[in-house]
């Protein structure tokens, strides 16, 4: 429900009158409007109250401890972004080579199975961790965060 | 360190050249936009959801996107509402995601409110009306509406100007106006009726 000056003047103005933010002309206009309304001038009043109620309200704010996690620069995120990279190219390169290098210089079925059996389970579980990982991290919210 | 306000109620504003040079990089500068971030956006935050712990996760986060965004901040344009609006974009996707009444009501005095008028000068029973009003008034403004509450929480809690308002929650300055009016009008209504015929809302 929403109340109305009886003389039809626009109450929203009561709202910016109060908060200084009328143009000189319209305030100059509530101004006046309020000198001849008492239902005007008891809204104006009522709504000063409570700002001053508000305004005048405390919270308790967190301790400084609370506060100690502070957000990295953004060279130091790129720097580990980067870092991330290279380790990772590394990982594969190596691992190719690795891999290839012992295809070639393994001899028999029995010798392949052995390195590569173990090698693949291995890879495989090293790739369940990461998929599990990956998400999380994702969604981890003080990823960027350094205490 | 005990819980304690600090200082002046409402954060300071950072100066333009206080952003400008936190964006270049500048550490002292950084840490005193944090300062201020942090407690403007806990205090959005606090008004927004009503728990203490949830509006010190949301504060860190929207600090933390502040931070991570900063080299594309424009300094010369006010930072606060830039960030109140990552508060509140934060506190939409935490209610959407767990389908919750976003607004549980703090417990007063041992949770949040600091019910001390700022004002040293009022006489004991000035200042316990005061305290009574501003209880009774901090109530209310949690049962009102989400669009109402930010509203007056922006401007009667946060004091920003009509024009930061604005955008912050991306609306017309005259909608700030009247959407405002509205909310107040609500907020009045539920007071005086809790009053129930007792005083007016009195200049405590």
């Amino acid at each position: 429900m929403r109340e109305r000056c009886p003389s039809g003047f626009d109450v929203t103005l009561v709202s910016g009158y109060l908060d200084h933010e009328l143009t000189q002309a319209r305030e100059q206009q509530v101004r006046v409007h309020l000198e001849d309304c008492a239902h005007c001038r008891a809204l104006l009043e009522e709504l000063t109250s409570i700002r001053e109620a508000t305004m005048s309200t405390r919270f308790r704010e967190p301790l400084d401890s609370q506060w100690d996690e502070r957000p990295r620069g953004g060279v130091s995120l790129g720097a580990r972004g980067l870092g991330w990279l290279l380790v990772i190219v590394w990982l594969i390169v190596v691992s190719g080579f690795g891999l290839w290098h012992a295809w070639v210089e393994s001899e028999g079925l029995f010798e392949r199975l052995i390195i590569f059996g173990g090698l693949s389970g291995a890879a495989l579980l090293f790739l369940s961790v990461l998929l599990d990982r990956i998400p999380s991290a994702r969604s981890d919210r003080y990823r960027g965060v350094q205490k | 360190m005990t819980q304690t306000d600090t200082g002046a109620r409402i954060p300071s504003i950072p100066s333009e050249s206080t952003v400008r040079l936190a964006i270049e990089g500048d550490a002292a500068a950084r840490e005193e936009l944090a300062r201020s971030c942090q407690r403007a956006a806990f205090l959005f935050a606090l008004q927004l959801v009503g728990q203490r712990d949830d509006a010190l996760d949301l504060a860190q986060e929207a600090v933390l996107r502040l931070f991570v965004s900063l080299r594309r901040l424009d300094s010369s344009r006010p930072v606060r509402p830039y960030l109140l609006r990552i508060v509140r974009n934060l506190v939409c996707d935490r209610a959407r995601r767990s389908r919750v009444r976003p607004v549980q009501p703090l417990a007063t005095s041992e949770d949040g409110l600091l019910l001390e008028p700022a004002d040293p000068d009022l006489d004991p029973e000035a200042r316990a009306a005061r305290r009574e009003i501003q209880r009774l008034v901090w109530t209310v403004v949690q049962g009102l509406s989400a669009e109402h509450r930010e509203v007056i929480a922006l401007r009667d809690y946060l004091d920003l100007s009509y024009d930061e308002i604005a955008t912050t929650l991306k609306i017309a300055r005259g909608t700030v106006m009247s959407r405002l009016h509205r909310a107040r009008q609500q907020l009045r209504r539920r007071v005086k009726s809790r009053l129930e015929g007792g005083a007016e809302v009195s200049h405590a």
